[in-house]
């Protein structure tokens, strides 16, 4: 496959186009890893450290201090704080809070309330708020602002 | 958004949809009940009043309606008296600046009020559902499988 690099003068003009005949494992790694869905990170539960994927992740909140990051597999303590895991994770993943993370992959559907905040429904039928606040960034990430 | 900044957008969103109200009354009068529309104008102290409604009528917003995380129970209680309280403010500033010299006039001013009010939540309502279709026919594009 034929790779073409153009510089550009900010970070937010930076994006990777991919024409491909067919989406093969080998592009899905490359969308992985430009999208920073495939990095990984240290977390633990019961006294156990893991590594997971980015990929693997809902959401992670922070409570009392405290990061949780929630899977399919569950919940666990993570050591980093919100902003680090926001600026290393990047992507498909934006604060829908004050207090919380999410990824925005995992999402099924939302839907407003009156009040206008947003309830998200997610893949493992978990409901988080999207603060109304958040939406021109939710917007933007989706390529909608 | 800054308080500041909100009560500001508030303060002119406020102002423009009792301007629109005014506007209603002037044609109402105009149509139905026969006056020149020609002879119908504002006085400085009367745009004044205007924009003077539109900032007080803004507190009641920035105390009531900022907190977007509250149950849809509470926030509808606190809707009301918005509503209420809204309502009030616009009635005494129109009496203090004589905005109408009859009772009819107040009602029809009321009248306008709570359509005007409807109307602000209604196409407030549709834009959230715009949001909401968009967002989700974006999600559909890069929602992982599971």
């Amino acid at each position: 496959m034929q790779v073409h690099l153009e510089k550009v003068n900010s970070k937010d003009e930076e994006q990777a186009v991919i024409k491909a005949f067919e989406i093969t494992d080998e592009i899905k790694g490359a969308i992985e890893l430009l999208e920073g869905e495939s990095k990984g990170f240290a977390v633990s539960r019961e006294g156990k450290t893991y590594i997971i994927r980015a990929s693997a992740v809902y959401y992670i909140e922070s409570v009392d201090k405290k990061t949780f990051v929630y899977t399919k597999q569950g919940c666990y303590d993570c050591k980093y704080r919100l902003y680090e895991l926001e600026t290393m994770l990047g992507g498909y993943f934006m604060r829908c809070s004050k207090s919380m993370i999410i990824n925005l992959r995992k999402v099924r559907n939302v839907r407003s309330q009156i009040s206008g905040r947003i309830d998200a429904t997610l893949l493992n039928d978990e409901v988080v708020v999207i603060s109304r606040g958040y939406v021109k960034e939710v917007k933007k990430r989706l390529g909608l602002g | 958004m800054s308080k500041l900044k909100l009560w500001f957008v508030q303060t002119m969103m406020i102002s423009f949809a009792i301007l629109v109200g005014i506007i209603i009354e002037g044609v109402v009068y105009s149509v139905f009940m026969g006056e020149d529309l020609a002879s119908f104008n504002l006085s400085w102290l009367q745009l004044l009043s205007v924009v003077l409604t539109g900032a007080f009528c803004s507190i009641p917003t920035l105390i009531w309606l900022t907190d977007n995380d509250l149950p849809k129970s509470k926030f509808i209680i606190r809707l009301v008296l918005h509503c209420i309280g809204l309502y009030v403010i616009v009635s005494l500033f129109g009496l203090l600046f004589k905005w109408y010299q009859h009772i009819d006039g107040f009602i029809m001013m009321t009248v306008i009020y709570f359509l005007v009010y409807v109307f602000v939540w209604l196409v407030t309502l549709w834009l959230y559902k715009r949001d909401d279709n968009k967002i989700n026919k974006a999600l559909d594009d890069i929602r992982d499988e599971e």
